[in-house]
């Protein structure tokens, strides 16, 4: 009788250090339209991922399968080596957290600490290891001077650094943010980018980062995902990814900015693409 | 947020709760569990007590504390329009025909209607009443943080009213916003002016219809990523209230005293 190895359990002697395995997942909504299809994705330790792809690619359904909010109706999930099903996706939550597109729907509480309090509380720590988590979080994005605020009057920058704060209190193994720096003015939007790499580099969280701003994802992202249609079309390092133009047009995406003006230059200059910067301090390297 | 950008709302939630986030007056300092009981004191001085002369003292008292601790008193006046059409439209029909002397009276074919001295007092006696409670009730509110609100909702009601309430009080900031961004949309393409009432009433009913749906689609966001974080469907505060102090035991004998005077002696004597 063949002897059936579990997929994760074969691929952990290989990759000891992988995080998430999703094996041609599908799920279809109640409505019978396509949240993700025959989906294959892997998170490493210790690294950002940048699923980039359209609106309505998938990539919000693709994170809610990471935390146990969505299963699959095909395929299998493994996090931490351990199959996800109906049984084991509610520990899910204490190792994936997720940052909320919008900061509304995750600040419920009455005051910020409150809110950053509310997943350590639900981890079974007391009050006090609750609060010097919620601190302790709070600090590490700079929000610790909002602590008895009522989220609805904070900025949108403000409640973004709060709803990362109020996952980053649980110390989770890899957090997923949706769009972190969407309908964010340009200083905040680099801070929540700072935070982002701070959380991997300072915290060893890894990150899955579900954006359509290439830009973002070129100047951070360690490996690029490309979602169309509910499945991972293309992966690779940002380099290789950003400079396939007809890859990112297919995706309905468009180059980083800084490859345009790579692309351009080269053209102008009647010379061969050969370094593929894909951000400022490569560009400036090249030229 | 601050003052200016208080909305027109009746109560406006976010003007009430600017005070309480940045109201330093005695009553914001006082602990919010006698600032409760004193809240319940008024409610029980205002079922047991008929007297005119009682209500009116208790109503200039109150607006004296209120504008004595700097809250805005003519956004009061704003705000008594709702409770004072309220009581008036029930009033209308209860205030004819009662004992008394009589003031006037209107003959009609078949029957006639009569205003009297007690009729009046009604009306005098009922619209006192509704504004003292929500003179209190405003006042209790915009001195106290919304944080301790939320801990007192939290042990006082049992479960799961205390979740409701918990749950909602924040959900209708972001209703109210909702609502706010609509009507502003809809004013923007000249929406607004009464051209007739039926296009009127047929756009306000498709603006409600879309807050429920809205309400119903964000709550279901908000389930999901509480649900994201471990909820299970109990969530607890975590901010402690002030505990009382020897000056709020003091004030609370001083509250017991009233409403047993008042009840012993002017439940019946002066009631008119």
């Amino acid at each position: 009788m063949k002897k059936h190895i579990d997929p994760v359990q074969n691929h952990a002697f290989s990759e000891p250090h992988e995080l998430i395995h999703i094996d041609c997942a599908s799920h279809v909504y109640p409505d019978g339209s396509i949240g993700i299809h025959d989906l294959c994705f892997r998170v490493k330790e210790n690294e950002i991922v940048a699923l980039c792809g359209a609106n309505g690619s998938g990539k919000s359904t693709l994170l809610e399968h990471l935390n146990g909010l969505l299963l699959p109706s095909k395929g299998n999930i493994y996090v931490m080596g351990e199959k996800i099903d109906s049984t084991t996706k509610k520990d899910l939550w204490k190792h994936v957290g997720i940052v909320f597109q919008k900061s509304d729907d995750q600040l419920f509480a009455p005051t910020v600490l409150d809110d950053v309090m509310f997943g350590p509380l639900n981890l079974g720590m007391n009050r006090g290891e609750a609060w010097n988590a919620a601190m302790e979080a709070l600090r590490a994005v700079g929000a610790e001077k909002f602590i008895n605020k009522i989220p609805n009057y904070l900025s949108g920058g403000q409640k973004r650094l709060v709803s990362i704060a109020g996952i980053l209190a649980m110390k989770p193994k890899i957090i997923a943010l949706d769009e972190p720096t969407s309908d964010l003015d340009p200083k905040h939007a680099e801070i929540i980018e700072n935070i982002i790499c701070e959380l991997k580099e300072n915290h060893g969280i890894s990150i899955v980062l579900a954006t359509h701003d290439l830009d973002l994802a070129a100047r951070i992202a360690d490996r690029i995902c490309i979602v169309k249609g509910g499945s991972v079309i293309a992966e690779g390092r940002p380099s290789d990814i950003f400079y396939n133009v007809d890859l990112l047009e297919d995706a309905g995406l468009k180059e980083p900015k800084i490859v345009q003006v790579y692309e351009a230059l080269c053209e102008f200059k009647k010379i061969e693409i050969k370094r593929k910067p894909v951000t400022v301090e490569e560009l400036v390297k090249s030229l | 947020m601050n003052n200016s950008q208080a909305s027109g709302h009746i109560p406006d939630l976010d003007l009430i709760t600017y005070y309480s986030e940045n109201s330093y007056s005695f009553l914001s300092k006082a602990s919010p569990w006698i600032k409760l009981i004193g809240l319940i004191a008024i409610i029980l001085i205002l079922t047991i007590v008929k007297s005119v002369e009682v209500l009116v003292a208790l109503y200039a008292l109150l607006l004296l504390l209120y504008w004595q601790i700097g809250l805005p008193v003519r956004k009061l006046f704003d705000w008594c329009l709702l409770p004072v059409l309220f009581v008036l439209s029930l009033v209308i029909l209860l205030m004819w025909n009662e004992t008394g002397v009589p003031l006037f009276s209107l003959k009609f074919f078949w029957f006639s209607l009569t205003l009297t001295d007690n009729g009046l007092l009604l009306v005098v006696r009922l619209l006192l009443k509704a504004l003292i409670s929500m003179t209190s009730s405003l006042l209790f509110l915009m001195t106290t943080k919304y944080a301790y609100l939320s801990v007192m909702i939290y042990r006082i009601f049992p479960f799961p009213i205390d979740q409701i309430f918990l749950m909602s009080y924040r959900f209708l900031f972001i209703t109210l916003d909702m609502v706010d961004s609509m009507i502003r949309a809809f004013k923007s393409r000249g929406g607004g002016l009464i051209k007739s009432v039926v296009r009127q009433s047929q756009t306000f009913a498709e603006i409600f219809a879309l807050v429920f749906i809205r309400s119903y689609d964000q709550a279901e966001r908000v389930n999901k990523a509480m649900e994201s974080r471990g909820y299970d469907g109990t969530y607890t505060t975590s901010t402690e209230v002030p505990q009382m102090k020897p000056i709020d035991y003091i004030v609370l004998l001083v509250f017991l005293v009233v409403i047993i005077y008042l009840l012993l002696f002017h439940n019946s004597s002066i009631s008119r």
